[in-house]
């Protein structure tokens, strides 16, 4: 087995992500409410409700327990003077290369929820893909664009 | 050809045709719907003709209008109705220029020409289009062209520098045929007709036509299969005679360090493909011809495209797998076109048929318990699904060799994806929990298609083997 790749993303990530994942269980809070209310005045069966219900529990376990934190596990990253090496995923996860001689150009890229808790994401796309490292420090963001668009512009074609 | 040049006027005409052809459906729709009666009313009749009128003037002065001139190494192009536009292509940005004969175009001896450069890759319009011009002048700019990327300071300076042509692959008038009549082209004629018979649901009164019909079919099984069969044979036809005129006369040459495709009967197309640009090469088999031992060769280019809707430029249509080898080889020598593929191994088997049968068997059942009498018909998508998961899985491997990657896997035709090291843009490694409980992995690579992402994957390979493809793309 070859190793991970060394580095984390930023703690706060999960908190981001817990937040985001608060507002998808919003519209199954939504589902519930109106299935019940529906329930209620035209005398369903109950088990309609509850079910909507059980699936509204369910969804906060899943988006703001369960995933954000099996995600956070996941995600590594590595940036190597020839190449960067990314591995995430939740069930499947993905080990990705991307070597320097590739790289075309680096975005970082801060939402409102990322600007909050003082984060960036940084999007490194070659000529046919673009790969996005989620939640690092802004601070360590910005110091890898710098240094990401300085390597590539060193790395030597090696035909 | 520092003077600005008109294209030839049969630009006019065919500006006219093509505005004409942007009306034509509305056109339809309001004569067909919009009339009270039958016959055209006397304002329809007037608007018709003032369409008609507009797209014939806008076609002339769109025409007038438009001049290009060769100044200062640069392509220069003015054209703009209202807006007058100005265009200037540096030759160093020309990638390469298409010509094309249209039936208009061949009367006159003229050609159209299309200039690709590397901003204009892919699904996007070419950068700039020649619509009509004499042969020589068209020639005159591809050798100014060859000239300025040849780094002569002066363009004009004819050394009469003797090109190296080779002529790589022709394709015989049997191959075309045997090419023809293996496509596929016969369904989506059916289907296209079908879709086509369908739009006039209003004129056509199918109730009757269905009665008459249910009439026919009582009368007698064979007479209705006799029919069908016939209709296929027709539409098969068809596609063969399309798939014909699109291909004939195929042939491959190699001009310096260009390929330069040309193929087409009635309208006769040109691409130029410069080698170096090549980002990987894909082999197709489809199932008629992969047991007759043929298959198709498409290049993964990062520029401009012949076919439309894809970033893959044909290179060869039909070829026997045997002879790959020996003609792709000399002028494509950085590739190993006889790799021995490593299959997946046994224990991916049942992945691969849980994977391809879950869907038909939910179908199945569904179809089963909702729909009775026909719903057993259904059953039979089980042993196709069955034997279409298996030959994928028999058809996914990979082979390392030297700098070079190949993978192969099906999807609905046999894929071999050949890519060099330098050229892959990414690479990825995946595992499911259910692959790792098991040590599998799938591999993905992805090379520069012009228009975004285009690559190879290849589903549960012994992990161990993605792990020494990933470690192979590593930087050493």
């Amino acid at each position: 087995m070859i190793s991970e790749p060394k580095n984390r993303i930023s703690e706060r990530a999960l908190k981001v992500w817990r937040i985001s994942g608060a507002f998808y269980s919003f519209f199954f809070l939504l589902l519930a409410g109106g299935l019940t209310t529906l329930t209620i005045i035209f005398e369903w069966p109950i088990w309609i409700s509850a079910a909507s219900i059980l699936l509204f529990i369910l969804s906060i376990y899943f988006f703001v327990v369960l995933f954000p934190s099996l995600r956070w596990k996941r995600w590594r990253y590595e940036v190597r003077e020839q190449e960067i090496e990314l591995q995430h995923g939740l069930f499947v996860i993905k080990r990705t290369l991307v070597p320097m001689v590739r790289v075309q150009h680096v975005d970082t890229a801060q939402g409102p929820l990322l600007r909050k808790y003082k984060l960036a994401s940084v999007t490194v796309s070659t000529a046919a893909t673009t790969h996005e490292i989620p939640a690092l420090e802004l601070s360590e963001a910005e110091e890898m664009r710098v240094s990401i668009s300085r390597l590539a512009r060193v790395a030597d074609e090696d035909d | 050809m520092i003077e600005p040049k008109r294209l030839h006027p049969i630009t006019s005409v065919i500006n006219f045709l093509k505005s004409l052809k942007e009306f034509i459906v509305p056109f339809i729709f309001i004569f067909l719907f919009g009339g009270k009666g039958p016959g055209f009313d006397f304002w329809q009749s007037i608007i018709a003709a003032a369409f008609v009128l507009l797209s014939l003037v806008g076609g002339i002065l769109s025409w007038l209008r438009f001049t290009y001139r060769v100044e200062e190494g640069e392509l220069r192009i003015e054209s703009g109705l209202f807006v007058r536009k100005k265009r200037y292509i540096p030759f160093e940005r020309i990638q390469s220029l298409d010509f094309s004969e249209g039936i208009l175009q061949r009367p006159f001896g003229l050609v159209k020409v299309k200039v690709e450069t590397a901003g204009s890759s892919g699904l996007n319009n070419a950068e700039a289009v020649l619509t009509a011009i004499k042969k020589q002048d068209a020639i005159a700019i591809q050798e100014i062209l060859t000239s300025v990327k040849r780094g002569q300071t002066d363009p004009y300076n004819e050394n009469e520098v003797e090109e190296s042509e080779e002529t790589l692959y022709t394709m015989q008038p049997s191959q075309l045929l045997l090419l023809a009549s293996t496509s596929g082209g016969a369904g989506v004629v059916i289907s296209a007709s079908l879709a086509f018979i369908l739009q006039f649901d209003e004129l056509i009164p199918y109730e009757r036509v269905f009665k008459e019909l249910q009439g026919l079919i009582s009368t007698g099984v064979v007479f209705v299969s006799i029919i069908l069969f016939v209709l296929f044979l027709i539409a098969w036809m068809i596609a063969v005679v399309g798939t014909m005129i699109k291909y004939a006369g195929f042939t491959v040459k190699k001009v310096e360090e260009d390929l330069v495709i040309s193929r087409g009967l009635l309208e006769k197309r040109q691409l130029t493909i410069p080698l170096k640009r090549i980002q990987g090469i894909l082999i197709s088999e489809n199932i008629v011809r992969q047991p007759l031992g043929y298959c198709s060769v498409y290049l993964e280019t990062a520029g401009g495209s012949l076919e439309k809707n894809s970033s893959r430029t044909l290179l060869l249509p039909l070829i026997k797998k045997k002879q790959l080898a020996t003609l792709l080889s000399p002028f494509l020598h950085d590739y190993c076109f006889t790799p021995k593929m490593v299959p997946a191994p046994k224990r991916a088997l049942k992945r691969y048929m849980v994977r391809g049968m879950l869907l038909p068997l939910i179908i199945a059942a569904a179809a089963l318990i909702f729909f009775r009498p026909w719903g057993y018909l259904s059953l039979l998508l089980l042993p196709f699904a069955a034997f279409w998961s298996y030959l994928k899985y028999k058809d996914a491997g990979w082979n390392l060799h030297q700098q070079q990657l190949t993978l192969t896997y099906r999807g609905i035709v046999k894929n071999t994806f050949f890519m060099r090291k330098n050229k892959i843009q990414s690479l990825t490694l995946t595992s499911s929990l259910f692959q790792e409980k098991q040590s599998l992995g799938s591999i993905q690579a992805t090379v520069d298609s012009g228009v975004g992402l285009s690559g190879g994957e290849v589903v549960d390979i012994e992990e161990q083997d993605g792990l020494a493809i990933y470690n192979w793309y590593r930087y050493q």
